[in-house]
């Protein structure tokens, strides 16, 4: 749960109020101006009607020096940063040649396989030797190989169901899904805080889209009750079927969700549950099983479970993984499967080195820990952020942990302040988050060691100071309070 | 002092922002304040700088609140493009707490505007005309209403 201070929410309005007034003033003069300048659209239609991007014009263009800066190493814990300059007041931004080495603590590199490793990177270099980059064709047509074959068993066993099937692209295997799974006449219920590609997946469909409160049991069960009493819109026909969406950890909250008590609900009213599990695969549970092993959910309860694998496996593409006549049933309805060029190999063998990392498979123990020391760096920085003073979001254990900022001038503030220090930090605004919180988000890795960690906790406090985000009191430090006590004795010993 | 902010079921990007704590004590903190700088501005009486500032919301309010349509960004595609701001918030259910403050807060403008100034006209006419057309767009009957095709899509 996020508390605001109340003054903080009302400066924060105010200066979204004066960002919008600003932006309006000038749109109003800039269109004065082109009214009076002949346009060089001979006839045709502007692309953009004024209102629509009018945020990217006049908000994120002010700060853009703070998204999307190039980088040119692998995402590992320590990486180059491109440094780039503007001639414009940041509305073209240009690359020069040098680069800073920065701490990373923005990549979704939970365990650490980002760069290169021991195991995993000749087992790649030797399937790129012998499949090449690509397969160059659809799954059905030419693009199946002993790769992918095996990548799928891989996954269905380390997931534990009894199948999956495996994609290209993250973000592709939702929006494809959803609208295979379920259409007209069905109903979708999502959390509030759903990724993008939930949201467009869900739209795409066609099905009625409802919302639930973000991660509140109770306010699902009233939302099913009300919906299955209701029908579908209009007609009140009982539902075709009902879809229950949720995700392992949201990536804005750190929270980890309320699997138990949704699987719970969902038996009870019929409903399927869908569990994204982008971020929680393979970075919690004891053996990296995910969202279900860390809160004792069964995998048979769970009806599709679907995962990336950018995040911990340091690769990319998605998967889902369900009953044989689920998967068998994708294969031949998904446009992602029949159409979309099939996952690279090497990225499939990158997976499938990983996965055998993980659960110790390459005869060593890095796998294990591996997970023990995301689990001890999230823990250790998460609680000496939140003795500093900090408002951190997130449950234990979740390698995610947002800064809260709120105003909006301080994301730029504290973005180029951890710059200048070489920390590299990914902050959030309106409208990937909600407008009030906007968040600077750090992302823990395993090979993070303790120095690294020390460092990115000096630098974020001093420029928490500087910036003032300390919204809750600091604890006193209790070596302080020993030392004072043990120098009291001593005097009073001398005398 | 802390408030909890509870994220709210409203997946419009452009409203949602209203539904949390803080946001009408700041639209009527910066009402207040666009008082006193009109009153030291101009060095008017404080009849004359409530007309200023009632005309001024007035002109604010109905620009972007009833006339300007769509959401200052592309990410959900264009579904509320035909909805102005007050169409769109609450999800366009009518009669909730932030439409009944919204229409009331004019209302209350007015009067303080019309006591100030003695209900003398010029300034009667003016502030009378403004809230009645604001109060009237607000109407739920009015909703996706466009008067002799103004503001319709093309």
């Amino acid at each position: 749960m996020i508390t605001i201070p109340y003054l903080t929410a009302l400066s924060t309005y105010f200066s979204y109020g004066l960002l919008f007034a600003f932006g309006q003033f000038r749109d109003f003069f800039r269109k004065i101006f082109d009214w009076w300048h002949a346009s060089n659209l001979q006839g045709y239609a502007p692309i953009c009607l004024g209102l629509e991007d009018f945020y990217i014009r006049r908000l994120y263009l002010r700060i853009q020096d703070c998204f999307g800066r190039p980088i040119s190493s692998a995402p590992d814990a320590w990486f180059d940063v491109v440094e780039r300059y503007s001639n414009d007041n940041n509305k073209t931004l240009k690359r020069t040649d040098k680069i800073n080495k920065c701490l990373n603590l923005g990549s979704y590199n939970y365990l650490g396989f980002a760069a290169s490793d021991e195991y995993c990177t000749p087992r790649v270099i030797n399937s790129l030797n012998r499949f090449s980059a690509s397969t160059c064709s659809t799954r059905v047509d030419g693009g199946t190989t002993t790769v992918h074959k095996e990548l799928e068993e891989c996954v269905a066993n380390f997931v534990g169901k009894p199948a999956a099937i495996v994609f290209g692209m993250g973000y592709v295997t939702n929006s494809a899904i959803l609208p295979v799974l379920i259409g007209k006449g069905g109903l979708i219920i999502s959390d509030s805080l759903n990724h993008n590609s939930i949201v467009n997946g869900a739209r795409g469909s066609g099905a009625t889209i409802r919302v639930f409160q973000h991660n509140t049991p109770s306010h699902l069960e009233k939302v099913l009750r009300e919906q299955i009493a209701e029908g579908q819109p209009r007609t009140h026909r009982p539902w075709k079927k009902i879809i229950v969406v949720v995700e392992g950890i949201y990536s804005m909250e750190g929270e980890l969700c309320k699997l138990p008590e949704i699987v719970a609900i969902c038996k009870k009213y019929k409903a399927y549950v869908y569990l994204d599990e982008a971020h929680s695969i393979g970075a919690v549970g004891k053996s990296g099983r995910g969202v279900c092993e860390l809160l004792g959910v069964d995998t048979a309860d769970v009806d599709i479970m679907m995962g990336t694998f950018t995040k911990s496996f340091g690769s990319c593409g998605g998967y889902i993984a369900g009953s044989k006549e689920l998967i068998q049933y994708l294969k031949y309805t998904c446009p992602a499967h029949l159409y979309a060029t099939s996952i690279s190999p090497p990225a499939a063998q990158q997976i499938i080195s990983a996965i055998k990392v993980i659960l110790g498979e390459d005869g060593s123990s890095r796998g294990a820990q591996k997970l023990a020391r995301i689990r001890k760096n999230s823990n250790f920085f998460r609680s000496e952020l939140q003795k500093m003073g900090f408002e951190v979001l997130g449950d234990n254990d979740s390698p995610v942990m947002p800064i809260m900022l709120y105003n909006p001038a301080k994301i730029p503030a504290f973005s180029r302040e951890c710059l200048k220090q070489n920390v590299a930090v990914v902050t959030v605004a309106f409208p990937a988050t909600p407008l009030l919180l906007a968040r600077a988000r750090i992302c823990l890795s395993a090979s993070h060691t303790k120095e690294d960690l020390l460092k990115a906790l000096e630098v974020i406090s001093q420029v928490g100071d500087l910036v003032g985000i300390k919204y809750f009191p600091a604890e006193p430090k209790k070596q302080q309070q020993q030392q004072q006590q043990k120098q009291g004795k001593g005097t009073i010993k001398l005398e | 002092m802390y408030v909890r902010a509870v994220p709210p079921t409203d997946l419009n990007k452009n409203t949602e922002w209203f539904t949390y704590p803080g946001v009408w004590t700041t639209y009527i903190l910066i009402v207040f304040f666009s008082w006193l700088i009109v009153l030291s501005l101009f060095g008017s009486s404080p009849g004359t700088a409530w007309t200023v500032v009632h005309l001024s919301h007035f002109f604010v309010t109905y620009l972007f609140f009833h006339w300007k349509k769509g959401t200052p960004f592309a990410d959900d595609q264009g579904i509320y493009n035909g909805l102005t701001w007050w169409e769109q918030i609450d999800n366009g259910k009518q009669l909730t707490r932030n439409r009944k403050f919204l229409t009331v807060v004019p209302v209350v403008l007015y009067l303080i505007a019309s006591h100030t100034t003695d209900y003398q006209n010029p300034m009667l006419f003016f502030n009378t005309l403004a809230v009645f057309v604001l109060v009237v767009a607000k109407f739920p009957n009015m909703h996706k209403v466009r008067i002799f095709g103004i503001n319709a899509d093309h």
